[in-house]
């Protein structure tokens, strides 16, 4: 069985070496990556946009729609983990666990510092590197280095009972209340204006999507460390 | 009509969406309400593809630009034909999710209703999005909504033997969707598009060939996988036998569909692109159907649990689909498109009556369950209704769809995979008559088996109305078949065969 394994692996792998010799290179300029779709992007991206950040650009306007896929795929996840069994539940978690002192430090010296970073992310998305995805990466970075500290019960203070499973489906929500915007405003769904005295509107759709990204991404992978069994 | 049918078309995709991200929300203040959520955005969503279905007929296939981007410049959902199944797919959620609604309160604690309804809406939506959408990494995307949901509804049920079942799907799921993502990587870089037609378009014959068919391989493979065509069937029956029973109906009887529907497009994409030879595709495919129809029924034959044994007709039913497309016969790719819809309806049938005898009785076995028509005679008429209809018996609705395929094989002068396919259905007959005459002929053993009570109305009236639906599907059955019958001359290879 083991033999059969090998071989089929090798097989597979010679198949694909052989098989992706043809491909354009990457530094090649007439590659069709660079000429087709993304040619348009680059040249006509920040006037047809509005924004300065091309990625961001692609991510939430171009090609919207599949990061409204994505962050589903992502508040899936959640609903999976939520969905099984479980065996105890945050009430039973103990208080608080012993922690280093070298631990608790650290992670106290850290979080501010954290959530500052994560929020500079967001903010300074639409003209450099960051945006939602990364800065709710890192408020999920934060929320398990202080569940590390406080416990269980400790660490699901930190987001209000009553808001949480807001929280948790904010970024579809807000994808659906943008979309539904652009349907109104522009007449295709997840459509943003392009007039210029409209450029408010589309700048603050914008960032609704990225901050409810951060926070909805940030709150999921919080939950998603809590609810893990010790 | 004075409506825009055709404006609502991501409303399909948004509402079931928007629906599960609310479930949990409306679980924190009151956990009872989210069934009844749940099924009304459900029927929000039947609503919406009914008029979608009403425009194809009407103008043909169309597109709708996210964002207003056309072309390839940003996501374009496409609904034609084939994506019209989308709406008996929602129909069959509007019976599936009432019937859930016992299962939940007996088996689930209040805690995890929310999230068990949420993940029923995403994985309709994921499904409604695949079948909608004309974007190769959308379709990925899509696909991922599904199959995560799908892993997380197998494993609800408990922990021991379910958790291993939806680890096992997990892992090689997994696999699929990266030869999925291999697939339309490559596809990137060879087009620079990831626009489906866009895609055809660009695949001209200076292309590099070799890439070309490793991407086809991937995505085929990756379908094939999710469809679970023999010898690529192995995640299925475990997961689709252990998962609690309306689970079972969405898996079997839908998303192993989303399988086809993706291999559909891909057949579509080279189709137009004429960049690969796909008249050797399609004799390959036709194989695979043809193996995977008398292997799916013959190990079907041995199981004694019943959910297991449905789960293995599964198998063979995929590949009388498989079959009919890989025929590459007008008829026999009609008939396969119609078995989409009918196997979905036939197998959420026999798979919510399994349920409803387990839930009654407690046993899950032909053997324990022997005589149990006695004391639930509705039940076991719908179950032995859906056993009649898998078979292909007229009038039902599996008659014609495989009477269909079968007419394929001869008119492309292939006659031999039309016997297999008598063949298959000769073992199909063998193994649910005997599961009719366990649950009709013979005595009970069990005290709770004779003693047992009918279903609560809630789990008999969507049982009813299926066994109904696969009489009438039966009886009515050219109209899905003239209704497809435009759109598979795009999934046949260029010259006929």
């Amino acid at each position: 069985m083991k033999g059969w394994a090998l071989a089929l692996v090798v097989v597979v792998a010679a198949t694909l070496a052989i098989g992706v010799q043809g491909l354009p290179t990457h530094d090649a300029p007439e590659a069709p990556i660079h000429d087709h779709v993304g040619a348009r992007y680059v040249e006509r991206g920040v006037e047809e946009t509005g924004m300065r950040n091309l990625v961001g650009a692609v991510l939430l306007n171009y090609r919207g729609f599949d990061t409204m896929v994505e962050v589903v795929v992502i508040f899936t996840a959640l609903a999976a983990v939520l969905a099984l069994p479980r065996a105890g539940s945050v009430a039973d978690a103990p208080e608080a666990l012993p922690v280093s002192p070298v631990v608790l430090f650290v992670v106290r010296l850290l979080a501010p510092f954290i959530a500052l970073f994560a929020i500079a992310l967001l903010f300074r998305g639409h003209v450099s590197p960051g945006g939602g995805f990364q800065a709710g990466a890192l408020f999920g970075a934060l929320f398990v280095a202080l569940g590390l500290v406080l416990g269980r019960r400790g660490a699901a203070r930190l987001v209000p009972e009553r808001a949480r499973p807001w929280l948790q489906a904010a970024a579809p929500l807000t994808f659906a209340a943008v979309a539904a915007l652009g349907w109104a405003l522009t007449g295709s769904f997840l459509g943003f204006p392009q007039a210029p005295e409209l450029h408010a509107v589309r700048e603050a759709m914008a960032l609704a999507l990225e901050v409810a990204i951060a926070v909805g991404g940030g709150v999921i992978l919080g939950s998603l460390f809590q609810t893990m069994e010790a | 009509m004075s409506v825009a049918w055709e404006q609502l078309l991501p409303w399909a995709v948004a509402l079931p969406f928007v629906g599960a991200a609310l479930t949990p929300v409306l679980a924190a203040r009151s956990p009872r309400w989210t069934g009844p959520w749940a099924w009304g955005v459900v029927l929000a969503t039947v609503a919406v593809t009914v008029g979608l279905v009403a425009h194809v007929a009407e103008a043909g296939a169309f597109t709708y630009a996210i964002g207003g981007w056309s072309g390839a410049y940003g996501i374009e959902l496409r609904f034609d034909r084939f994506a019209a199944w989308v709406l008996p797919l929602s129909l069959l959620f509007a019976v599936i999710v009432p019937f859930s609604w016992r299962y939940v309160v007996v088996s689930l604690e209040p805690a995890r209703w929310g999230a068990f309804y949420a993940l029923l809406l995403l994985v309709m939506g994921g499904m409604i999005g695949f079948s909608i959408t004309g974007d190769l990494f959308n379709l990925f995307v899509f696909m991922e909504v599904t199959s995560l949901s799908s892993y997380a509804l197998v494993a609800v049920g408990g922990r021991g033997v379910a958790a291993w079942a939806a680890l096992k799907y997990l892992f090689l799921g997994a696999v699929a969707s990266l030869l999925a993502l291999l697939g339309t990587a490559l596809l990137f870089v060879l087009t620079g598009s990831l626009n489906l037609a866009d895609v055809a378009a660009r695949l001209g014959p200076d292309v590099a060939r070799g890439p070309v068919l490793i991407a086809f391989a991937a995505l085929v493979t990756s379908f094939l996988v999710k469809a679970a065509v023999f010898p690529l069937h192995v995640w299925l029956p475990d997961a689709h036998a252990i998962a609690p029973s309306p689970v079972s109906a969405v898996l079997s009887g839908l998303v192993v569909k989303t399988g086809i529907v993706g291999l559909v497009r891909v057949v579509q994409l080279f189709h137009a692109a004429d960049a690969v030879p796909l008249a050797g595709f399609h004799l390959a495919l036709a194989w695979l159907g043809a193996v995977s129809i008398v292997m799916g029924a013959f190990l079907a034959i041995f199981q004694d649990d019943l959910k297991l044994m449905l789960a293995y007709s599964t198998i063979s039913n995929v590949g009388y689909i498989v079959l009919g497309f890989g025929l590459a016969a007008p008829y026999a790719a009609v008939g396969a498109s119609v078995h989409v819809v009918n196997h979905a309806l036939i197998k959420t049938t026999l798979f919510l009556a399994a349920g409803a005898l387990i839930h009654q009785t407690g046993f899950r076995t032909l053997s324990d369950l022997r005589g149990v028509a006695r004391a639930m005679p509705q039940t076991a008429a719908v179950m032995a209704i859906g056993a009649v209809s898998i078979v292909g018996l007229p009038p039902t609705a599996g008659f014609l769809c495989k009477w269909y395929i079968a007419l394929g094989a001869f008119e492309a002068d292939r006659a031999p995979f039309g016997f297999a396919l008598v063949f298959g259905a000769l073992f199909i007959f063998v193994y649910y008559i005997r599961m009719v005459n366990a649950l009709y002929f013979q005595a009970p053993v069990h005290a709770r088996v004779a003693e047992a009570t009918e279903v609560p109305w809630s789990m008999r009236a969507p049982l009813l109305l299926l066994a109904a639906s696969c009489l009438v599907l039966g009886l009515l059955g050219g109209a899905p078949l003239a209704f497809v019958e435009p759109a598979v001359a795009g999934v046949l290879p260029v010259g006929g065969p």
